[in-house]
């Protein structure tokens, strides 16, 4: 996870003028000492032509405040690119980077659109609940339509139950009639009737 | 014969009291879910939204079970149960692990990790329930 949100800029992590040139980050970025490496991260804000080796670090990174500060620097980067080498973090393996992947996206908006159709669309189940997750705390003014899309199409349980989670907090009174459809396509499924019922509930505000 | 009759005394001990199980999942949704099924089946449960508040929470409180998602912000279900199991105040805790990941090597994951049960959602209300009593050794 980043240590801040996007909207909570740090000083710390503000975009000052760094008396290092980027080539010495970029070197401090893989030395043996984290905060050696933390401060590079932190120093690369000003760098956004450092953000793919920033990116190339996270993988390898084994110091979890080291790791935070690089998504840290990610996230004020906010490009489509960026936002790119972090949506293939979602295949990942490895738990810690992928759910900081999923909070570093959910923070980057519009660098995030132009990924959102594919997700929607991965061939892979928990990619798509991935996608959804990312939606719910997109703050975008599309999320809800594109999760309404999710519970009208997706064939696949979870990423439905997914997205019927995600409309509870932003969905409006016209998703209604998706999520009764989407009830009668589920039917039987017990699960699936209590999550609709809660999300009904909570957006019609009872 | 030992280790059965020490079983059967803990089914005894923990069906006069009311058994309690911790619900650790970031979803809403799920944790009501879980918490009408379970309490309607008699348990007593106390909810935590993710794997740090979930092991703060098994280390203050005595539970009989644990139900954990994998997929979590913070703390991740993984690392909450290699938590669990290296602790010695809390390691002999029973613990199901719940995913929508349903491929065999999550499954495997779950019980590296220290899980004593795997369910894959959506969870079903009957399955959960004979698994929480199966697992938690309770005749509710």
């Amino acid at each position: 996870m980043a240590l801040v949100k996007a909207s909570e800029q740090s000083p710390h992590i503000g975009t000052e003028p760094d008396s290092r040139d980027l080539g010495s980050l970029l070197v401090d970025l893989v030395a043996a000492e984290p905060s050696v490496r933390r401060s590079a991260a932190r120093r690369l804000v000003v760098y956004p032509e450092a953000a793919m080796a920033v990116c190339d670090r996270l993988e390898g990174e084994g110091s979890p405040s080291v790791r935070a500060m690089l998504f840290t620097a990610l996230i004020h980067q906010k490009s489509p690119a960026v936002a790119g080498r972090l949506v293939s973090f979602l295949r990942s393996e490895d738990v810690p980077l992928r759910n900081a992947a999923i909070e570093a996206l959910q923070d980057m908006s519009d660098a995030v659109v132009p990924h959102i159709q594919g997700l929607l669309s991965d061939g892979d189940s928990d990619v798509r609940i991935f996608a959804v997750n990312i939606l719910g705390a997109l703050r975008h003014t599309q999320a809800p339509e594109w999760l309404a899309g999710v519970v009208r199409t997706d064939p696949h349980v979870n990423v439905c139950a997914a997205a019927v989670d995600a409309l509870a907090e932003i969905g409006g009174l016209d998703v209604l009639v998706d999520l009764e459809a989407l009830r009668h396509r589920f039917q039987g499924d017990v699960f699936m009737k209590f999550a609709i019922d809660a999300a009904m509930g909570r957006i019609r505000g009872q | 014969m030992n280790q059965l009759k020490s079983r059967e005394r803990t089914i005894r001990e923990v069906s006069k009291a009311t058994a309690r199980v911790l619900v650790v999942d970031d979803g809403i949704t799920q944790r009501m879910f879980y918490r009408s099924v379970l309490e309607t089946a008699g348990f007593v449960v106390e909810e935590a939204v993710n794997g740090m508040e979930g092991y703060e929470m098994a280390l203050i409180h005595p539970f009989d079970l644990l139900i954990v998602d994998i997929n979590m912000p913070k703390m991740d279900g993984y690392a909450m149960m290699r938590m669990i199991r290296s602790d010695a105040a809390v390691r002999m805790v029973p613990a199901v692990m719940v995913s929508t990941e349903g491929e065999a090597s999550d499954v495997v994951k779950a019980f590296e990790a220290g899980a004593n049960y795997y369910l894959q959602k959506p969870v079903q209300p009957d399955e959960l329930t004979d698994v929480a009593r199966m697992i938690a050794g309770v005749a509710l």
